[in-house]
């Protein structure tokens, strides 16, 4: 059956080879055949892999290596990706799958740059599957085979952790068609406006999953790790958040060179960069050139073919843009103050915001190879990352109303007076009994700030109340998403100020009082489940005369040898409070006393709600209405 | 024997939520934690470390701030007994701390002066343009 699937594999490689061959000489039909089938086969390839983790094929070594047979059914399937050679199978899979879908939709009159696009995809997917097969086949037989498997990270047993990796790479692997797009029109020297039209759908295709990527994987380590955070500024996050900004500045170029005509060459370089980044990303959580606290998978060999990969696509689609972005033709004159000029400071800060998030994530190796050892950490992206970021988000409702070419500036006043009224109240409020600081205050500004001005370019646009619901999807998936970020902020802000820690050490039947709750230690036991066993503790929270339970645990999965702590979340319309179950320890008296950490923490939903809003408008934004080309002059 | 067992029982029971009674020396004393790493894991601060070293360490930063030392002494402390590793704060001194901090602003300022030059450049009719609002455009 796997072997099936190896041919199978091989088969699509070939297929590969003649959808970049026929696309790359601008045979459209054949090309796209070519994707298509290549889809099929990998398809085909990655099914028999399924079936061999669903039926805990341990003569697969894949399989005895990540699986085992006490495992739930829906992990063991989630296993097939939960490693490193599975996952780059279902990169390839999904890199074969725009390819096809790329040949189903495009329909323009452009066919020849169309198959020069499905040729130039056609080639990343030879090189990822070339990589697959030759450098991590996930076929190979194990002879004689295991009685048992060695059983899966427990950490990705987890329904979060299943879905993660095919959300994210649908946003990586989905960034490859824009470079294959920005690719074919560079070679032929047209990035317009019709061009920026087709890209658009594939941008925003791209940045749907990949949001709700990092969100799922910030949301797991939220509740997993017990750390009681939603955002630790680790390598491998920081490798998913930099093609995230660079497709966020992508999605606002795009609409500059839809509109107008212009940034062109700017667009492209970064639809470019948007691949290049997501490369970067693989490269780092593979490779283990960085210790992190989620990377599965470390081997050097497979880095260095993986950072070749990043230099060889990187490096031509540089050159072809050095060589084509001088003879790209702009659009109309703009002045700074223009709805150019305000798209051209939200990719300013975007990329800026992107260019220090990698320095502070390689800074490391870099000083490393200087001879000395240091940690960049959150200390240093609160205080780079955050300000710079910060001032984009002050701009945003201000600027979104601006004028293609020359803004109307007679109502800045109006906009400067506002906010920093609303950065008083929350000041003011502050001083009082909220107790606010004065850093947290401006950042709940700004969160209020960006929901104010999603509301009033909304209402701006309709301008009465019955025809708002008519505005164009466009319009409602812009104020979605900037609300969104509003809400976002907010959450955030809150999490990182508002929250209270503290370590508990009870006894059974002990209280302790912790923001508001009371506390109390039920009973410790021991429970089991199918492949694990853990120390459950029972806890009785009150306050204002309800009461909830809470059971965190400490579980145990001796087949990968590794505890896990599984936290207990009570969820109220405020906030969350959370608790860690952590040591029991026996002190002279022969009583037990188990610490537990336990933190409060104040409308941490509002993260997960607003980026999920973003994502949301992000993909209404897609299916709007489309708008008419008009004569290009 | 057993008498060492039962005094390393008795610390390890004497040792508990040692939480400074000041709230304002609790939080910062917890702020420094989210900034110094733990020495025994990857990439975690002590705050969120279940290592007995980490634990070691972070009842050093709480001994620490309810003597009344600076910030800043603390750090240094730590910096100097486990090297700069431990920071998650790197020093701005030096080359590498002013490239480390410095680019990020650096890039902004001189992006923005470049993009604001190549806009220059092509801006030869400033009093011809029409502005196009952006529900009208495309």
């Amino acid at each position: 059956m796997i072997e099936a699937g190896h041919f199978a594999a091989f088969l699509a490689l070939a297929f590969c080879g003649f959808q970049a061959g026929f696309g790359l000489a601008g045979d459209r039909a054949r090309s796209g055949l070519f994707a298509s089938l290549g889809f099929a086969a990998m398809g085909f390839a990655f099914l028999t892999l399924i079936v061999a983790f669903a039926r805990s094929d341990f003569s697969v070594q894949l399989v005895a290596a990540n699986s085992h047979t006490l495992k739930p059914f829906v992990y063991k399937i989630a296993g097939t990706w939960g490693n490193h050679e599975g996952s780059m199978a279902l990169w390839c899979l999904v890199g074969l799958g725009f390819g096809a879908a790329a040949d189903w939709l495009m329909k323009s009159d452009r066919r020849a740059f169309e198959a020069r696009a499905l040729g130039v995809q056609g080639l990343l997917s030879l090189g990822a599957l070339a990589y697959l097969l030759f450098a991590s086949s996930p076929f190979t037989r194990l002879d004689p085979a295991p009685l048992q498997g060695q059983g899966l990270n427990p950490l990705l047993q987890d329904p979060a952790l299943a879905i993660h990796p095919p959300m994210l790479y649908l946003g990586y692997v989905g960034y490859s068609f824009v470079f294959a797009l920005a690719a074919a029109g560079l070679i032929e020297g047209r990035i317009d406006r019709q061009w920026a039209r087709m890209a658009r759908g594939w941008a925003l295709a791209a940045f749907v999953p990949l949001t709700l990527g990092i969100a799922l994987g910030s949301y797991w380590a939220y509740y997993e790790l017990g750390w009681g955070g939603w955002w630790f500024w680790d390598p491998v996050e920081n490798a998913s958040l930099m093609p995230w900004l660079i497709g966020a500045a992508l999605m606002h170029s795009l609409i500059v060179t839809e509109k107008r005509g212009s940034f062109s060459a700017w667009t492209a370089l970064l639809a470019v960069l948007a691949f290049c980044f997501s490369m970067l990303g693989a490269f780092l959580v593979r490779s283990g050139v960085l210790t992190s606290v989620h990377s599965f998978a470390v081997d050097p060999l497979r880095g260095s073919i993986l950072l070749f990969g990043l230099l060889a696509f990187g490096g031509f689609a540089l050159v072809l843009f050095a060589l084509r972005a001088p003879k790209l033709s702009g659009g109309p004159a703009w002045l700074a103050a223009s709805r150019e000029g305000a798209m051209m400071g939200n990719n300013l800060v975007l990329t800026v915001a992107t260019a220090t998030v990698m320095l502070g994530t390689l800074f490391p190796l870099i000083a490393e190879a200087a001879g000395q050892t240091i940690s960049v950490g959150e200390p240093y992206f609160n205080l780079t990352f955050t300000p710079i970021m910060a001032l984009a988000l002050i701009a945003l409702p201000v600027v979104q109303a601006w004028a293609w070419g020359k803004a109307d500036l007679s109502s800045l006043w109006k906009w400067a007076a506002g906010f920093a009224g609303l950065v008083a109240v929350f000041w003011l409020a502050g001083i009082g009994p909220m107790d606010i600081p004065l850093l947290a205050g401006v950042g709940l500004a700004i969160g209020v700030w960006l929901l104010f001005g999603a509301g009033q370019e909304a209402w701006r646009r309709a301008k009465t109340l019955e025809r708002l619901p008519k505005l164009p999807l466009r319009v409602w998936g812009m104020t979605l998403a900037h609300a969104g970020l509003g809400i976002f902020i907010v959450g955030a802000v809150l999490q990182t100020s508002g929250r209270t820690q503290t370590t508990l050490a009870l006894q059974e039947g002990e209280t302790q009082s912790i923001a508001g709750w009371q506390v109390r230690l039920d009973d410790v036991s021991s429970v089991e489940g199918p492949n694990w066993y853990a120390e459950r503790a029972t806890l009785t929270a009150e306050r204002g005369g309800s009461e909830t339970l809470l059971q965190p645990q400490k579980r145990y999965y001796p087949a990968a040898r590794m505890p896990t702590t599984e936290t207990a979340i009570h969820k109220t319309g405020m906030g969350d409070l959370y608790v860690a179950l952590g040591d029991g320890r026996r002190n002279r008296a022969g009583e037990t006393r188990w610490t537990f950490e336990v933190f409060f923490n104040p409308l941490i939903d509002f993260i997960y709600l607003g980026v999920t809003l973003i994502a949301i408008g992000a993909g209404l934004s897609m299916f709007g209405k489309r708008t008419k080309a008009r004569p290009e002059s | 024997m057993k008498t060492v067992l039962a005094s390393l029982l008795f610390l390890l029971a004497a040792e508990g939520p040692a939480h400074l009674d000041d709230p304002e020396q609790e939080a910062r004393a917890q702020d420094l934690m989210r900034e110094i790493r733990c020495v025994a894991c990857e990439n975690e601060p002590i705050s969120n470390s279940g290592s007995d070293i980490a634990a070691d360490m972070r009842e050093r930063v709480r001994a620490m701030v309810s003597e009344g030392k600076s910030n800043e002494e603390i750090r240094a402390w730590f910096s100097e007994r486990y090297g700069e590793f431990v920071l998650f704060r790197p020093s701005a001194d030096g080359p590498g701390g002013w490239l480390l901090w410095g680019t990020p602003f650096v890039l902004l300022i001189a992006g923005g002066a470049l993009a604001f030059a190549i806009r220059r450049r092509r801006d030869r009719s400033r009093d011809t343009i029409e502005p196009v609002a952006p529900e009208e455009a495309g």
